[in-house]
């Protein structure tokens, strides 16, 4: 059987920019034009396959408004990635999706992996942030980019792909810390639960 | 052969009328006599009426004869009583009656169902109030008989013979405090009356129903067809026989000759010596005799006592006697006649014998003579006239005489007159003032009969009274019944619905389990099982079409929620299934026996004030009716202080003179509340637009707060049940600002993150097991619970249960809401610790709070199970977490403050770097 690695993504961004489109469109492929905004936190689960491994993303979606920020530590604590979103069609999004990367950067688990996703594509003729812009930044922090549409089902899955060759495999070196030692025991009862 | 037909109409003639009634009436109890041994069972209730009806020239009473089915509760009715095929029914079980005091014709009352009024007639008042009252208790039996009758009629009759009598003993009981039973009158109603003959009709024809013409030609081809068997077969049954053999000598009564007579009369003999061994033998043979020898049948009507033979044997002594002497009259006027003949021959003889003219001359002057005394009579006679003339003179003059005087003896009376007529007048006062008397004699007698006629008049409307009373006080009585066994049988038309609902949620949930299972399972199997949920989920379409006429519980509930949540993936479905059948389980199991007391108790409520019974009933739950009033009332208690005349007004003129800050996040989240409420997705709602001003308000009253995310839950919550904008916001204001602590919705939620730190302590305190359980698998339940606190459970509990938690918690306060959150995890503590997996619980947190449905069960364990809950405790724990988390947002502000620092003095060394430096500044 092939060994399942529960891996923890948060979904951080503005309000108003997507991120429970796309964890909608990623776990049940689904768009919903009015769902409703998130408050606190909204958890939700998808196995995918990656080589020889199977990857079940937890995903906690966030809420967006700003005075929310303050709980965000309860949920990006001990992930393995975050999906930082902004709207292309808004350039405050942008801004703000720059805080929270600052926010992971000094608070955030060490060696997170961090995507970024600019979503609503599909609007490109009301563009107001340049791919350029957003590829430039996403090197400068070395971050994972790619503009993804909820609606059409552009670069959703793609976007998770990406996440999940990101993550570092297990190896013998990190068996030794004891966060290395936990994940690998959930990892081998979840192998041994599924067997 | 000349006497005979002279005979027959004299006699007839003769017969007085009083005597021709007595037959009639006496016969029919003889019989009845004789039946009432025969028959131990309960008396048929059938007999002759006349029923109004038919259109154009037939239009008029007919005569039907009317029988009871007392299985079915009808009364039918057919041309005769011998007829096969009844013309038509009446069903009486949803029929009132009505006697009419003012009909014309006395005996006349109507029978009244939903679809037609029946007008019929009885032949006295009697014989009317006997058929009403009759119907009367056929139809209150009818009411009171077991649903469920036994196989056998006659395993019915003695089941049920008892308790029938026993109903039929009250309700004769009650009968007569209304009007006195009717005792049944003879030879007119009854089993006996269908030997009567047919009452006599103007015009055969106008007794025929056209309408029924079919049924009218299948009688009498049955009829004709039994006649025939009847002559065929000489030993039929006896009322069948004695019924046809009256028939034939009715209509061959017009046809009697002379010759057929003495032919009759030697079948006398034989005839009556087979009757005589049938019990009806003495019941026929008066009545047909009587149509024919009148004498006889009343000699023989009359041999049970010697003072009866007495009397008859004289009648029949003076009727000879009369008889005897108009034989003699006709005698003589036949000699007259036969001497006169004989003249005349005589002098044709002599005319003829005559040899010589000289004889005949003789005879010529013997004729002058003759015509000379004519002639002399004549004038004799004509004298006489005069004299008669003469006579007749005088006595119109003694006429006269005598009309003066009864003058005087009018005006005399005149006084009496007027005095009658003031009486009248008082006893009538609905009549109009009579003429001025006449004097006249016939005025007089005029008067008279006006006076009979109102006491008349009076009796029958006094009896009509009577009547009514108890025909109301019985229609009451079975209206009763019929609600009682309305509401038994909706409650266990409810309870029903409970039980197939809760098979079939276990059907679902057998269904969901094998799902689970078969995923580790190769083979068909899974395919099966696939197809078993496919059709499972398929029946919601024809279900919903079902529920919506059996059941209130539609596709949304009562504030527009929907009761199948739509969710996308297949296994969600048929959870979001069996959650929907659990919740109308317990909603129509609670709907009669628990919400019925709690609706009566609010209805009491006139005035609420605080107290130990309202705050109980507050936990019990206010029924939808109510709710908006108590929370108008509630939100008014906690806001007085705050609310002024056009508050609001002025806050919403505000929001249209410029922009409010947080405009643009309100304008994003209207379209994202609820939206799986009609009323805030259904494109003509008035609710978004009612929910934007609210916010709008709200944010200007509070400037501190805005608007936070959440708050659109809670003033969403507010204008479906208030539905007014104004209290909707006056209900937002008094949670955020008198109920919830401050900061609850501020910048940093500060509030919001102590009670969770205090819920966790509260969950160590009460649920140690399960806080045990979750913290061996580092579950962080405040990722979960964080959302029930900052919309007071708004996303999480169905409505039914969370508009519960918010009739407490609008009362009691914040404390509610710890009461519940524990209350829940108590709910489901069971369930929750067979879980081991981390990941496992967080899928059942998601959405366990949604499967919550006995809200009973939940607001007992709240109230109950988790006392002693002090709001002491709730203070002090408050108190001491948020001093905590101050001092650790400071202790994070200082973390941040260095990092800052170090940051900026990397920067001095490139210049690269003091770009990102500035463009950091900006950010923060």
């Amino acid at each position: 059987m092939m060994a399942i690695r529960e891996l923890k993504v948060c979904l951080l961004g503005d309000t108003g920019v997507g991120k429970s489109s796309i964890v909608c469109r990623f776990v049940q492929d689904h768009f919903d034009h009015n769902i409703s905004p998130t408050i606190g936190a909204s958890f939700m689960t998808k196995t995918v396959p990656c080589g020889n491994e199977l990857h079940k993303f937890l995903i906690w979606d966030t809420a967006g408004q700003e005075r929310f920020h303050s709980l965000a530590p309860m949920y990006y604590r001990g992930s393995a990635a975050a999906v930082i979103v902004y709207d292309i069609t808004k350039q405050d999004s942008f801004h703000t999706l720059k805080k929270w990367v600052k926010e992971l950067k000094e608070h955030g688990p060490e060696n997170i992996v961090m995507a970024i996703a600019g979503n609503k594509c599909d609007l490109s003729d009301i563009r107001e942030v340049p791919l350029k812009d957003a590829k430039e930044y996403a090197e400068s922090i070395g971050a994972l980019v790619v503009e993804t549409s909820a609606k059409n089902a552009i670069n959703i899955e793609e976007l998770f792909q990406g996440i999940s060759r990101q993550i570092p495999p297990l190896d013998p070196h990190e068996n030794g810390n004891s966060g290395g030692i936990k994940l690998g025991n959930q990892s081998l009862q979840a192998g041994r639960r599924c067997c | 052969m000349e006497d005979t037909p002279e005979r027959t109409p004299s006699s007839e003639s003769i017969q007085p009328p009083g005597l021709a009634r007595e037959p009639e009436v006496t016969s029919p109890g003889d019989s009845e006599g004789c039946a009432r041994p025969l028959d131990p069972a309960p008396k048929k209730l059938c007999g002759y009426l006349s029923k109004f009806g038919g259109k154009g020239p037939i239009k008029g009473w007919k005569c039907r004869w009317f029988f009871y089915d007392e299985r079915k509760c009808h009364l039918y009715y057919s041309r005769t009583a011998q007829d096969a095929n009844p013309l038509d029914s009446i069903d009486l079980s949803s029929a009132t009656f009505d006697c009419k005091a003012d009909a014309e014709e006395e005996g006349t009352f109507e029978i009244k169902t939903p679809s037609r009024v029946i007008t019929l007639k009885a032949a006295t008042r009697q014989v009317m109030l006997y058929w009403l009252q009759q119907l009367q208790m056929k139809r209150w039996e009818f009411h009171n008989s077991p649903p469920a009758l036994p196989a056998t009629p006659a395993a019915a009759l003695t089941e049920n013979g008892p308790t029938l009598h026993l109903k039929l003993e009250q309700e004769e009981a009650e009968l007569e405090e209304f009007l006195c039973p009717v005792k049944t009158p003879p030879g007119l109603v009854g089993t006996a009356a269908a030997l009567q003959p047919v009452p006599a009709m103007p015009s055969a024809l106008q007794n025929i129903s056209l309408k029924h013409l079919g049924t009218e030609i299948q009688n009498t081809m049955y009829n004709i067809r039994g006649n025939k068997q009847a002559q065929a077969t000489a030993h039929g049954p006896p009322v069948e026989e004695s019924s046809q053999s009256a028939e034939p000598q009715r209509g061959e009564q017009p046809l009697i000759s002379d010759p057929s007579i003495p032919e009759k009369e030697p079948e006398d003999p034989p005839k009556s010596a087979p009757r005589s061994c049938v019990p009806s033998g003495p019941m026929q043979k008066p009545k047909r005799q009587s149509n024919t020898f009148p004498f006889f049948s009343d000699g023989l009507a009359r041999s049970r006592t010697a003072q009866e033979k007495v009397v008859a044997l004289e009648q029949q002594v003076l009727m000879l006697t009369k008889e005897l002497k108009s034989q003699k009259e006709l005698v003589i006027i036949l000699h007259k006649a036969l001497e006169a003949a004989q003249q005349e021959k005589r002098a044709s003889s002599a005319y003829l014998a005559a040899t010589e003219d000289r004889d005949r001359l003789e005879l010529v002057r013997h004729k002058v003579r003759q015509i000379a005394e004519l002639n002399q009579r004549v004038e004799a006679l004509e004298q006489d006239r005069e004299r008669l003339v003469h006579e007749a003179g005088l006595r119109e003059q003694q006429v006269q005489a005598l009309q003066q005087h009864v003058q005087l003896l009018m005006d005399k009376n005149q006084a009496k007159q007027q005095v009658i007529c003031k009486l009248s007048q008082k006893l009538t006062e609905d009549l109009a003032q009579p003429q001025p008397a006449d004097a006249t004699n016939g005025d007089f007698l005029s008067q008279q009969e006006r006076l009979e006629h109102l006491k008349d008049d009076m009796e029958a409307y006094r009896t009509q009274n009577r009547f009514l009373n108890s025909e109301i006080h019985q229609v009451t009585k079975i209206w009763r019944k019929v609600a009682e066994k309305e509401k038994a049988l909706l409650t266990k038309c409810a309870y029903l619905q409970a039980r197939n609902c809760q098979v079939e949620s276990k059907y679902l949930a057998g269904l969901r389990r094998l799902q689970e299972a078969a995923g580790a399972e190769p083979g068909d199997f899974p395919e099966l099982l696939q197809q078993l949920v496919q059709e499972a989920l398929q029946w919601e379409a024809g279900e919903a079409s079902d529920s919506v006429g059996l059941s209130p519980v539609s596709e949304y509930d009562d504030y527009g929620f929907l009761t199948v949540p739509d969710y996308e993936v297949e296994d969600l479905k048929l959870l979001a299934k069996i959650q929907a059948l659990e919740v109308r389980s317990h909603h129509l199991l609670a709907l009669e026996a628990v919400e019925r007391p709690l609706r009566d108790r609010w209805a009491t409520l006139t005035e609420l004030m605080p107290s130990a019974e309202l705050k109980q009933l507050l936990r019990a739950g206010v029924p939808r009716e109510h709710r908006p009033r108590v929370w108008r009332w509630l939100v008014h208690r906690r806001v007085q202080h705050l609310h002024s005349s056009g508050c609001y007004q002025e806050l919403l003129a505000r929001g249209r003179a410029c922009e409010h800050p947080a405009a643009r996040q309100i304008e994003l989240d209207l379209n994202r509340t609820f939206p799986t409420n009609k009323h805030f997705t259904c494109p003509t709602s008035s609710f978004p637009d009612k929910l934007r001003r609210v916010l709008l308000a709200f944010s200007w009253q509070n400037p501190t707060i805005g608007y936070c995310q959440g708050l659109n839950r809670l003033a969403a919550i507010a204008l479906l049940v208030l539905e007014d904008e104004e209290s909707a916001f006056w209900c937002l204001v008094a949670i955020v600002e008198t109920i919830l602590p401050a900061e609850y919705y501020s910048k940093t939620l500060t509030a919001s993150q102590v009670d969770q730190r205090v819920l966790q302590d509260l969950l160590s305190e009460k649920l140690p097991r399960l806080t045990a359980h979750l913290g061996q698998r580092h579950v962080d339940l405040s990722l979960i619970t964080f959302n029930w606190f900052l919309v007071i459970f708004a996303d999480s509990l169905i409505s039914d249960i969370l508009l519960r938690v918010w009739d407490a918690f609008l009362y009691e306060g914040t404390k509610v809401v710890f009461r519940y959150a524990l209350a829940i995890f108590k709910y489901n503590e069971e369930a929750i610790l067979r879980l081991q997996d981390s990941l496992e619980i967080y899928q059942y947190l998601r959405f366990f709070t949604k499967t919550i449905c006995d809200s009973r069960k939940l607001t007992s364990i709240a109230f109950n199970d988790m006392n002693p809950f002090p709001m002491k405790q709730l203070r002090q724990l408050r108190a001491a977490h948020r001093e905590r988390l101050e001092a650790e947002l400071r202790e994070l502000e200082l973390l941040k403050a260095e990092y800052l620092e170090r940051r900026a003095s990397r920067g001095r060394a490139v210049p690269e770097g003091c770009v990102s430096e500035d463009e950091g500044e900006g950010d923060s």
